[in-house]
């Protein structure tokens, strides 16, 4: 079956514990497992503040996964997604029609590399701004 | 060349200055629903999307911009409008 590159981005109720969050990422990403799909990276941000309330809540946990799957895993997906009541939100976007794990992880690797540049990069310029 | 013609041009307006695409200039930098922070320079106080002549971006990369902050609006990253703010 082909993969497509998605992903996915959900949003969790505040009041959950870690655990709880945890074992509902465990939960979607086996899904997507299931259904031949490859995750590549799986992105779990800290609690954050909501621009506007959603379900009465002002705050919540994002969560973005970027992953490799058939376009029949991406229906699944969102059929539980309307189901979980952990789920406040979500939303599935195709990042490509083509999924390459390799370039994909590419993409995290070197952000990671990248930062670390950076972060040599201004340290230098710090010591240049000293020197004048 | 043209150059006396542009600064006689120039000269009528009082300050024009051309402003360059923040996208442009930055490679790296890509217009991201998941970057709220990033999108907040390109939106009014109200929440709405400023246009082009204000922030100088180009086509390219103002069809980018619009596309991301309305996925970062339904993901509620940022506001459709400042009336259902929080607080």
């Amino acid at each position: 079956m082909k993969l497509h590159h998605y992903e996915t981005i959900f949003l969790l109720h505040p009041e959950l514990s870690n655990e709880e969050r945890e074992t509902a990422v465990e939960k979607f990403s086996s899904i997507i497992k299931d259904d031949q799909g490859q995750i590549v990276n799986i992105d779990q941000w800290p609690l954050k503040k909501l621009a506007y309330k959603v379900q009465k809540q002002t705050q919540g946990y994002y969560v973005v996964m970027d992953f490799g799957a058939p376009g029949s895993a991406i229906e699944e997906l969102t059929r539980n997604f309307r189901l979980d009541e952990r789920v406040m939100k979500f939303m599935t976007t195709k990042l490509d029609d083509e999924f390459d794990p390799e370039e994909a992880a590419k993409k995290y690797a070197q952000k990671e590399t990248k930062e670390s540049q950076e972060q040599a990069e201004t340290s230098e310029v710090d010591q240049e701004q000293k020197e004048d | 060349m043209q150059r006396p013609q542009q600064n006689r041009y120039k000269r009528r307006r009082i300050y024009v200055r051309r402003k360059i695409c923040r996208f442009c200039a930055d490679k790296s930098l890509v217009a991201d629903y998941k970057q709220p922070d990033l999108l907040k320079a390109f939106i009014t106080e109200r929440g709405k999307i400023l246009p082009r002549r204000v922030t100088g971006t180009c086509a390219k990369h103002q069809r980018r911009l619009t596309n991301a902050i309305k996925k970062a609006r339904i993901m509620a990253l940022l506001p459709f409008t400042s009336g259902h703010a929080i607080e």
